[in-house]
């Protein structure tokens, strides 16, 4: 790989990685929360500069940044050990959607799916998190995941599947657990 | 025409725009006849949406940007300290080439730090020309001369054309420092240190 002139490197590093800090971070702060976000991202655009004479010109910067990212929270999770990792000893069968059709989804969401994102295992939040806010394919995703893309689909029908529950769930136990009737309506008494 | 069954199964890949235009034509064709799986894929696109809208856009802090930034910058540019380490090594080497005194004095201890390496010192008697030191590196390597501000500084050259520093000292102080004595000729005895280059003078005469 060609190494190019600090100058060079610098300004081509400032143009095509640098914008993609505030993506990198609003990542970051889903992974490992607001606390440990900073340092998460500063790692990641350090090692990403120092390994910058090897990424290809003519791919995906930002999913480039984003493998990195994912790279270097896994190695920290590794000396850490705060996580277990998510056991795929065989990869899950695409169910189809039959029970989306309610209306569990109605109404304003941001809190319950907040916190239903969070309650997801780690490798589906990220599926889900980088098909949906970033809007990565299904192949950069893979990339990023270091994957296969039949793991990707199964990862985010799964991982929606759950969030759907999560959110169901949540709504009901935030229900009274038995409906009074409004006191405005007529009372009907057989005659 | 796909079905309900095929549509559920592929409601993520429509959702994610990962089907072909001609599948996604034939699900467009189901979902305008059949209410559940609009629905379904209404469902689905407002999940999306919330998941976005819940992530939000938080901007990183001001100083987080500046830490990356100043990755990007070389570094010794990164810290006060290395600042402050640059400048004075800036300094010194101003004051060691610039300064006769201390220029002297750092020739000198650099002299004497090169014979204490120097294991093989033997008592001579030489003869050679008195010559300026700078002016004879000056002709030979093309080394800046600094003889207008620091003065000639004497050495002895023999005739086989081999250079010879005096080591700073009482009695060697006329031959390395008076100009006017350039150009003698002078025999000189004391100790050689032939792997530094130098003498240490212990008398001398002019010839």
């Amino acid at each position: 790989m060609m190494r190019l002139g600090w100058r060079s490197r610098s300004e081509r590093f400032e143009t095509e990685a640098l914008p993609h800090l505030p993506a990198l971070f609003r990542m970051a702060r889903q992974w490992v929360g607001p606390e440990a976000a900073d340092d998460l991202v500063q790692e990641s655009f350090l090692r990403a500069w120092k390994y910058f004479d090897t990424f290809d010109k003519s791919t995906n910067c930002r999913a480039w940044l984003f493998r990195i990212l994912r790279n270097v929270w896994i190695t920290r999770w590794r000396k850490t050990r705060l996580e277990l990792p998510l056991s795929e000893s065989q990869e899950e069968p695409i169910e189809p959607y039959y029970d989306w059709e309610d209306e569990f989804l109605r109404g304003e969401l941001s809190a319950e799916v907040q916190r239903a994102v969070s309650d997801l295992p780690a490798e589906y939040r990220m599926a889900i998190l980088l098909a949906d806010v970033e809007e990565f394919t299904y192949k950069e995703i893979a990339q990023i995941m270091d994957c296969p893309i039949g793991t990707v689909m199964s990862r985010l029908n799964r991982g929606r599947r759950m969030l759907g529950r999560l959110i169901r769930t949540q709504r009901r136990e935030g229900q009274p657990e038995f409906e009074i009737a409004p006191s405005e309506q007529p009372f009907r008494r057989k005659l | 025409m796909i079905d309900c069954k095929q549509l559920r199964e592929v409601l993520d890949l429509y959702a994610d725009g990962e089907l072909s235009s001609e599948a996604i034509a034939q699900a467009n064709q189901h979902i305008a006849e059949c209410g559940a799986c609009r629905r379904a894929v209404e469902n689905l696109s407002r999940l999306r949406e919330a998941i976005r809208d819940a992530v939000g856009r938080p901007k990183p802090s001001p100083e987080l940007v500046e830490r990356v930034r100043s990755l990007i910058l070389p570094r010794w540019y990164q810290t006060w300290a290395a600042q402050g380490i640059a400048a004075t090594l800036v300094l010194a080497g101003f004051l060691t080439f610039f300064a006769p005194g201390v220029r002297g004095s750092a020739a000198t201890a650099l002299d004497y730090f090169s014979i204490r390496l120097d294991t093989s010192p033997r008592q001579v008697v030489m003869e050679g020309t008195l010559l300026c030191r700078d002016q004879q590196l000056a002709k030979q390597y093309g080394y800046r001369p600094m003889c207008r501000i620091t003065g000639h500084h004497g050495w002895l050259v023999t005739s086989d054309g081999r250079f010879w520093g005096l080591l700073e000292g009482s009695v060697s102080q006329e031959l390395i420092h008076n100009s006017s004595l350039l150009g003698r000729r002078v025999k000189i005895e004391g100790r050689i240190f032939r792997k530094a280059g130098s003498i240490e003078v212990s008398s001398y005469e002019f010839l």
